[in-house]
């Protein structure tokens, strides 16, 4: 067996697979998870039907589309942690971890065996999801990459907490606390940083020539991508601060700041400055996402930006789970007390 | 094959383990003795390397358990004193999955599986979820688990603890065959007289201490032989007690089964003196021998001295 195949299926990817698929908690997840994501489906189309949104609102399968993929990854921030809160932390409250510590099997390949076998249930929400998605093509206004796109983004959302998820349980003896924990760190990734961009925007320059961006941050949620991947655009006002007084969104997707001179300047999505009073309509050239135009990630998609960000994160969350999982651990996070002398 | 240099383990302001060593030659059982909380499973565990020592140094066959944690999990097969199963596994996947854990052929693994379950005499149990066993039957898996790389070297921590008394035989019967096929084995355990049975060497460990360590037979001879008499009297059996109570030396009599047992400090000559104060007092002693307390009173002994 190459090391590529050992490293996809080692004994505990299909343990895991075996034990997870024998009890009727896995088949009960999929069918709640269908049925929600099909039940926000069914209403979002019937909201439409019935001109719920608006007569404004003329682009059903972008609406729908933009609902299915927010929604997914509410699931998702859901169901992710509680498959991986409890993978090692279960194992030591069984009493199974030394039993795995004493094989030859690496450290790095348990966390791995754990993580393949819960990412592998993700990636078959998402595959089972698919269905669901393909109803927005019925409307048009959605391109086959922005469904990928979405997918890449979704996806690595899954995995990130997933690892966040594993990191917690590497590092707490109870599965309640491992579970508590993760769910805190998906709050902070998906909503808190959505917060710090509203509570702490980037204050325009007014002498700028490009496009303000949100804090790099932001990023990490994927609520930011994925709502451009949807939309073409950023949500408008997002994460910026205009000075007092100069702030003036448009509806079509930009946002216009009016100078000290008394002119206005728009911003419309992707693009650098136009001239005054000149504003761009939102969707007329359907692209697979917004450009972030200025900031750590300039020039980058939004969804490229945030699927780094996120994997900076996976990658550091792996190695801290690899670091505290083993039982004789190469570093401490306490320094260790200094042994006291042997009683007489 | 095994060696224990100094070891010491502190947890806080506790020593767990206080300067241990101890020798384990090839093909030994090696019983490892002590109340509870005495350190055997601290012991244990840093010689499964999944625990590092503050002090001293332990070999596995010539390899490190601190430096050569590979080599020691290859050569070691470990059972503890407290395990789980994962439940919607069978017993036959069970084994499985651990043989691939020590990255056995996929082409043997069957093999090895059946072998192992005709070992603890579990074949046709192999279907069975093994989280529905009971203690005793886990306890035979748990030891199948353990031997599924063929180790060189087990070491048990409690294997027969909470079994009742048949499914202790069943346990001790294949121990006795591990032993046959030239296992070196370290056994931890609180039921003292299937170690005598059992085991070629015993450790006394109280405290973090290692109180007495060698064979079997030597150990108890050396901290019982002397101290205990079984003396038979012809009659005036309450003379006998009246004169020995208070000699300085007695510890402690009792009658017991129509003889007399005298517990005392001191040597030979001392037992003589106290043959000699019987017979001087007119007593007719008919029978008068030092008796072999066996591991349980050796035990008692070397843990009581300082505690």
């Amino acid at each position: 067996m190459n090391p590529v195949t050992r490293a996809l299926w080692n004994p505990i990817v299909a343990k895991e697979y075996r034990a997870r698929m024998r009890t009727w908690r896995s088949p009960f997840a999929i069918t709640i998870y269908i049925v929600l994501l099909g039940g926000l489906g069914w209403a979002v189309f019937s909201a439409i039907a019935n001109n719920t949104f608006g007569s404004g609102q003329n682009n059903y399968g972008q609406t729908l589309f933009t609902f299915l993929v927010l929604f997914q990854v509410a699931l998702l921030a859901f169901i992710t942690p509680a498959l991986t809160a409890g993978a090692i932390s279960g194992e030591r409250e069984r009493q199974t971890i030394d039993l795995l510590f004493v094989t030859p099997i690496a450290t790095f390949s348990i966390i791995w065996g754990k993580l393949l076998a819960s990412m592998s249930f993700v990636v078959l929400l998402l595959i089972l999801s698919v269905p669901i998605f393909s109803l927005v093509f019925l409307f048009g206004g959605i391109e086959l990459d922005q469904v990928v796109y979405a997918f890449i983004v979704t996806g690595v959302t899954a995995l990130t907490l997933g690892l966040v998820g594993l990191a917690c349980s590497s590092l707490f003896r109870r599965t309640l606390v491992a579970t508590v924990a993760a769910y805190a760190g998906a709050f902070v990734l998906m909503a808190g940083t959505l917060l710090y961009g509203a509570l702490f925007p980037v204050v325009v320059d007014v002498n700028a020539s490009q496009q303000p961006a949100p804090p790099a941050v932001t990023l990490l949620s994927p609520a930011l991508p994925l709502y451009t991947i949807a939309t073409n655009q950023p949500i408008p006002g997002y994460g910026v601060r205009y000075p007092s007084g100069g702030f003036n969104p448009t509806a079509g997707g930009g946002s216009c700041l009016t100078q000290p001179d008394g002119s206005t300047t728009c911003y419309s999505t992707g693009v650098t400055a136009l001239p005054a009073g000149n504003v761009v309509g939102q969707g007329s050239s359907p692209t697979s996402g917004t450009q972030l135009a200025s900031g750590l990630f300039k020039g980058w998609q939004y969804w490229q930006a945030s699927v780094v960000m996120q994997l900076v994160v996976c990658a550091v969350a792996l190695l801290f789970s690899a670091l505290v999982l083993p039982p004789v651990r190469r570093f401490r996070l306490m320094k260790r007390r200094a042994a006291a002398p042997a009683p007489a | 094959m095994i060696a224990v240099e100094n070891l010491t383990k502190v947890y806080g302001k506790r020593a767990a383990l206080d300067h241990v060593s101890f020798e384990v030659p090839e093909k030994e059982i090696f019983g490892f003795v002590g109340p509870n909380g005495a350190g055997k499973t601290t012991t244990l565990r840093i010689l499964a390397a999944l625990m590092e020592p503050t002090e001293g140094r332990a070999f596995i066959d010539g390899a490190d358990v601190t430096k050569e944690r590979e080599k020691v999990h290859n050569r070691i097969g470990y059972m503890p004193d407290f395990f789980g199963v994962y439940d919607q596994l069978t017993v036959a996947e069970y084994l499985d999955f651990y043989a691939a854990c020590y990255r056995q052929p996929k082409s043997r693994r069957q093999k090895i599986v059946d072998d192992l379950l005709a070992l603890v005499g579990m074949t046709e149990r192999k279907n069975q979820l093994v989280d529905t066993l009971s203690r005793g039957l886990k306890q035979r898996v748990c030891l199948a688990r353990a031997l599924v790389h063929d180790p060189a070297v087990l070491l048990l921590d409690e294997p027969a603890s909470g079994l009742d008394p048949r499914a202790r035989v069943e346990v001790r019967e294949i121990l006795k065959e591990l032993r046959g096929m030239g296992k070196t084995i370290i056994i931890s355990s609180h039921i003292l007289p299937e170690l005598t049975e059992l085991c070629t060497m015993i450790g006394i460990i109280d405290h973090g201490r290692m109180r007495a360590t060698g064979p079997v037979h030597e150990v108890i001879a050396r901290l019982t032989t002397g101290r205990r008499l079984r003396i038979t009297v012809l009659d005036a059996k309450e003379a006998a007690i009246e004169i020995l109570t208070p000699l300085p030396s007695i510890r402690h009599v009792e009658a017991a089964n129509g003889t007399i047992e005298a517990e005392y400090e001191g040597d030979e000559t001392t037992a003589s003196d106290i043959l000699f104060a019987l017979t001087g007092a007119g007593i007719r002693v008919s029978g008068f021998t030092p008796v072999d307390g066996g591991l349980e009173d050796a035990f008692l002994r070397a843990t009581s001295e300082e505690a």
